[in-house]
């Protein structure tokens, strides 16, 4: 072993929770070596130049989730990172109307009322009840999980620390709370709304990324998820990275670097290696092998347990609660680069909203019926879509003139179906051309003239995003946002504190609490786990801590 | 003075066990009830024929011993019903206590994962039982507060019987009872018809489908008396009978054939209610048999807060299930099943797909084209023999509504599909009788005509059960309680919700 092969933590894959973790631990001292497999860095969190000129946000497109204590702790802004809000949003009907979404809250009445006086009135309500939530589990995702069935005082610490909050919302807002993480996105806005296109546009952010109908409990829960994030304190609030989301983990990257650390990439982790139950280090594809007393797997539980481990190095009832770990592809997406804006028939001339989020879905009962597609291993004869435009904001995005577009599709199945045949094998360049098609006819109903704007497109299938980022089955959270595999649950039963069964391994990704989207906490979280258990001195230093 | 101390409005099974243990207890009750006929839902019947619940699986033991029923009782001695799993190739699966076999008698493949399973989720239920027999935790009193002390006691002794567990199957047991059935069942057995009767006992009654989060918890409560079935001997009427006879000798006054209009109200307290053909009857306590919405509608709604009210009218039932009875020719056999099985209880639900597939159209107002049922032959009181079925989905809201054609095409449906497990069925019927949702409702007041008057979801279980800040039993003004299938635990032929709602009014006016 020569000193150049030695580090004290090797963090296996550079998503931006990994390099998050990394971060951490450099910043506190410790000699850290991230090893990506990818010609670059950031995981489903990057940007991508695939055609002269224009530059895609290739998976993650927009962002509000990142925890500012991490921003602050890491000094992102001061490593290029600049988020930029962005207001407003619409749902199109096939009828050349529109609902549009203002965060003004005067126009947004105004708007509800045109389709509905009674929604207006009641939107008040409904808004100030998700408020009421995001409040509540906000403080925890900087936290770690509970185990109940733990009587160790920092289990015990952390139930108290529940039970207090808990208890500190009083028995009947409790119940409500209680209530609102159980029920589906469409009860939820049943119990408020009555116009269909009104809740269609509300519902979407509880289905992203899931494999769950709007009708399914605990959906509302995973609109929350997306809902829990801020923008300069502005809860709720999403916003684009200039740059696109590959910025984020730039930034994190170079705050990384310039406190020592080293990034290894083009080469991916073949084995972590483990000698009686100790984690030694990691061997790589190219040959290469590594050494460390700790590893932080980056990559989802399911790639790590189940690919990179020796199974005989593991009790066997912790390898089956993975092999059952539910991590289902359900989303596909579309970058476009356009080359001038597309029309948009039903908007008014000069209109804000079309800088935000776009969709086309009418019914709540249109969005079930996509995901009962979904279930039998088709893609959504009228998928779920959320269009944007960045480049109306972020001019960096696209040529003068020209423009970027990303549109996200719900749904999507892994394993396609086709005669009578599920495989993701199925995916072939024709059936991701099928679905494009259904996407673009499904965009027509916004802007009729798509087909005729694309100067390039990207066309990604569920399996695309596992074998380039390497989520499982392409689930873009690393692992289902449901109540069997959230908090304590997450990633398995016993094992929600970032430690794994192997002495000196550690999950930093989204497999663990708080789980996906473009946060960092699992990252930062990760890292006071190994900072408490690993060093001497034992404390994480920083907002996050 | 008033006439009573208690008056229960309506006279099914928990209207029946509420009203007999307050007079056990020394109060002097009066159960009302509209039909002429006690027992509710569970013996509800048209033309007697089959009634509309037609198994016993979770009659509670200690709401037998607390009403002074012997569970020895020839009533209740029937000989336990086997399930049997349906397949179109005629090779039935058998479910036993020793495991799953094939109709021809050969061990099933799948026996020994199915038991595990299956035991694991009993033990499970058992843990829930615990929690079934009494108030749900949390309500009104503030977690923290004084009264909370016995609370707390009661929710150790359960956390003690999770500790019991062991840590690991504990940690299992908060992950399972939050999970979906299609995945705990499809995590441990292949996909087909043994898989297909447990996603199948996961929904009864239930307006979910088994990818529905959630779904594992009806699974168990369905389990949460051991597992067992058995059929009343004499029919569900002999049981609830056996019900009406036991509320007699406690000494309640029972009021067949009055239906109740309005519960009166002295200030903030109930006095006595009023019946549809003008009588006032009055008590200082009532409680009410019936789902949370009727309940206010009796007592008007200014007497709730707007809030309140918004939650009531927010609860979730939308009955999915109905019941098809098919007159069999006298002496029929089931074709292609072999005899000693005819008696046992059927179920057609080929794969966990299968019955996911029929909850689709159902979520559009559509009734399931290849529906999930559950068949038992049965001779009524007249010597007639019938295979009496449960059949889901069918939507209490049929877009067009239950016309003629749509019974009928129900029924059609029913039967075919029975058909292509039991070829032949279609010739040995003789005539149907379909009780669909809205028929339930109109005849029972169950909202939408729902197996436990109120979706046994996770956001309305326990302490959200009906509704949250009325999980324990009390509602509005006081003396008012509700003690329907609507509140903690929730339904089927059980008892509980009745016997807590009376305990916890024998609390409130000791
Ligand atoms: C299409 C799509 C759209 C999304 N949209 C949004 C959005 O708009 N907003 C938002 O907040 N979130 C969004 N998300 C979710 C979010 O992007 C992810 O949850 C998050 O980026 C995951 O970060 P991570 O660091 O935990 O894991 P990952 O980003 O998955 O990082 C894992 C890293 O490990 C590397 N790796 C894998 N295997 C190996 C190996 N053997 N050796 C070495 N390295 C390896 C991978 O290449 C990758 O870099 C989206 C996700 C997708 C896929
Ligand atoms: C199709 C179907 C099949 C089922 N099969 C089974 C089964 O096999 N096994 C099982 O255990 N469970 C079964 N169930 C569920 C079970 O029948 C019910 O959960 C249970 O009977 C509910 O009892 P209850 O006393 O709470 O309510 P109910 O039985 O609904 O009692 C309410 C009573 O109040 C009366 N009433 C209503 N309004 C008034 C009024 N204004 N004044 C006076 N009286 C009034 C009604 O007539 C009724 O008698 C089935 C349900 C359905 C829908």
């Amino acid at each position: 072993m020569t000193v150049e092969n030695r580090y004290d933590v090797i963090v296996a894959g550079a998503g931006h929770n990994g390099l998050t973790a990394a971060a951490y631990l450099a910043r506190a001292g410790m000699r850290v070596l991230v090893i990506e497999k990818n010609d670059w860095v950031g995981g489903a969190a990057v940007s991508r130049s695939l055609h002269d000129g224009w530059t895609y946000s290739n998976c993650s497109y927009v962002c509000s989730l990142l925890r500012r204590e991490i921003a602050r702790d890491l000094e992102l802004p001061k490593y290029g990172l600049q988020v930029i809000p962005y207001e407003g949003g619409a749902s199109f009907t096939r009828d050349r109307d529109y609902f549009a979404y203002y965060s003004d809250h005067n126009a947004l009445k105004r708007e509800m009322a045109r389709h509905s006086a009674k929604d207006a009135d009641a939107y008040r309500g409904y808004s100030q009840g998700i408020m009421r939530q995001c409040r509540f589990i906000r403080p925890f995702l900087l936290r770690d999980a509970p185990d109940p069935a733990s009587l160790h005082p920092r289990d015990l610490g952390e139930l108290a620390y529940l039970v207090k909050k808990a208890h500190g919302l009083g028995s009947r807002e409790l119940g409500e709370t209680l209530k609102f993480w159980t029920m589906s996105i469409g009860d939820f806005l049943d119990e408020h709304f009555e116009n269909d296109l009104i809740k269609a546009h509300l519902a979407g952010s509880g289905i992203i990324g899931t494999g769950l109908g709007v009708y399914s409990p605990g959906t509302a829960y995973v609109l929350l998820h997306h809902y829990m994030g801020d923008i300069d304190g502005g809860i709720g609030a999403w916003g684009f990275a200039r740059g696109g989301m590959g910025a984020i983990s730039n930034a994190i990257a170079a705050s990384f670097k310039d406190h020592g650390g080293t990034i290894h990439t083009g080469s991916g982790i073949e084995k972590i290696l483990s000698k009686d139950g100790r984690v030694e280090g990691v061997a790589l594809e190219d040959g290469k092998v590594f050494y460390a007393p700790v590893v932080a797997s980056n990559m989802d539980i399911k790639r790590t347990v189940l690919h990179h481990i020796d199974a005989a190095e593991l009790p066997d009832d912790f390898t089956k609660a993975v092999r059952n770990f539910k991590i289902r592809g359900s989303s596909a997406k579309l970058n476009i680069a356009l080359d001038r804006f597309p029309n948009f028939p039903a908007a008014p001339e000069n209109t804000s909203f079309l800088r935000g989020d776009l969709h086309v879905s009418q019914s709540l009962f249109e969005l079930e019926k996509a995901y009962d597609d979904w279930k039998v291993g088709r893609w959504s004869e009228k998928p779920y879509i959320d269009m944007l435009i960045p480049s109306q904001i972020d001019p960096t995005m696209a040529p003068t003139g020209a423009h970027m577009m990303t549109v996200f599709v719900q749904y999507a199945p892994y394993d396609l179906e086709v005669d009578g045949v599920r495989s993701a094998e199925n995916w072939d360049e024709k059936q991701r051309n099928a679905m494009a098609e259904t996407v673009l006819d499904q965009m027509s109903v916004a802007c009729p003239d798509i087909r005729e704007r694309v100067v390039h497109m990207e066309v990604r299938s569920p399996l695309e995003i596992e074998r380039e980022v390497g989520l499982t089955e392409g689930n873009i959270f690393q692992g289902e946002l449901t109540f069997d595999q959230l908090f304590f649950n997450r990633p398995v039963p016993g094992w929600s504190q970032y430690s794994l069964p192997i002495k000196g391994l550690y999950l930093c990704g989204s497999s663990a609490h708080p789980g996906g989207g473009v946060m960092g906490a699992p990252g930062a979280n990760a890292a006071r786990a190994i900072l408490k258990h690993e060093t001497r001195h034992g404390r994480m230093k920083g907002y996050a801590a | 003075m008033s006439q009573f101390d208690a008056i229960v409005i309506g006279g099914g099974v928990n209207g029946l066990v509420a009203g007999t243990l307050l007079s056990r207890r020394g109060k002097n009750v009066c159960i009302i009830e509209k039909s002429n006929r006690f027992g509710g839902m569970a013996s509800y019947s048209v033309d007697g024929g089959p009634s509309l619940a037609h198994s016993l699986y979770n009659l509670s033991p200690r709401v037998l011993s607390d009403i002074g029923i012997d569970p020895q009782h020839p009533v209740l001695s029937g000989k336990p019903v086997s399930t049997v799993s349906l397949s179109e190739d005629g090779r039935h699966i058998v479910f036993k206590n020793e495991g799953i076999f094939w109709s021809e008698g050969t061990k099933h493949p799948e026996s020994d994962a199915w038991t595990d399973l299956t035991q694991q989720l009993i033990t499970y239920g058992g843990l829930l039982r615990q929690l079934a027999e009494a108030p749900p935790p949390g309500g009104q009193k503030a977690i923290l507060s004084r009264g909370g002390l016995n609370e707390f006691l009661r929710l150790a002794k359960l956390g003690f019987g999770l500790k019991k567990l062991g840590k690991s199957e504990m940690r299992r047991f908060l992950q399972v009872v939050l999970s979906n059935v299609h995945d705990i069942v499809l995590d441990d057995l292949p996909e087909g018809p043994v898989a297909g009767m447990l996603a199948a006992d996961a929904i009864w009654g239930s307006a979910t489908g088994p990818r529905s989060p959630g779904t594992v918890f009806n699974l168990i409560y369905r389990l949460g008396h051991g597992g067992h079935i058995t059929q009343p001997v004499g029919g569900m009427s002999a049981l609830t009978d056996l019900l009406v006879e036991a509320a007699q000798k406690a000494g309640c006054v029972l009021m067949p054939e009055t239906e109740v209009f309005r519960i009166l109200l002295d200030d903030d307290a109930v006095s006595g209610v009023v019946t549809t053909d003008g009588r006032t009857l009055t008590a200082p306590t009532v409680l009410s048999n019936l789902a949370p919405k009727l309940t206010s509608r009796m007592t008007g709604p200014s007497v709730f807060d707007i809030e309140t009210m918004r939650r009531v009218r927010n609860i979730r039932a939308r009955g999915t299930a109905a019941k098809v009875n098919l007159r069999l020719k006298d002496g029929s056999l089931l074709p292609g099943l072999p005899d000693e099985l005819a008696r046992e209880r059927l179920i057609y639900a080929p794969s966990v797909e299968h019955v996911e597939a029929a909850f689709n159209p159902a979520k559009y107002r559509q009734m399931s084209k290849a529906p999930v049922i559950e068949a038992l032959k049965m001779q009524t009181a007249d010597g007639a023999s019938w295979l009496s079925t449960i059949v889901q989905y069918a939507p209490t809201d049929l877009e067009g509504g239950w016309t003629d054609t749509a019974k009928d095409q129900l029924a059609q449906i029913a039967v075919s599909t029975l058909n292509l497990a039991l070829p032949g069925l279609k010739d040995h019927v003789t005539n149907t009788q379909i009780i669909t949702p809205d028929q339930i409702e109109n005849a029972t007041g169950a909202p939408g005509g729902h197996w436990h008057h109120a979706e046994m979801s996770l956001d309305q279980l326990l302490t959200l059960r009906p509704a949250n800040g009325m999980c324990r039993y009390s509602m509005g003004p006081k003396g008012l309680f509700q003690c329907g299938a609507a509140t903690h635990p929730g339904g089927d032929v059980m008892g509980l919700a009745g016997r807590n709602a009376a305990l916890a009014a024998m609390e409130a006016t000791p």
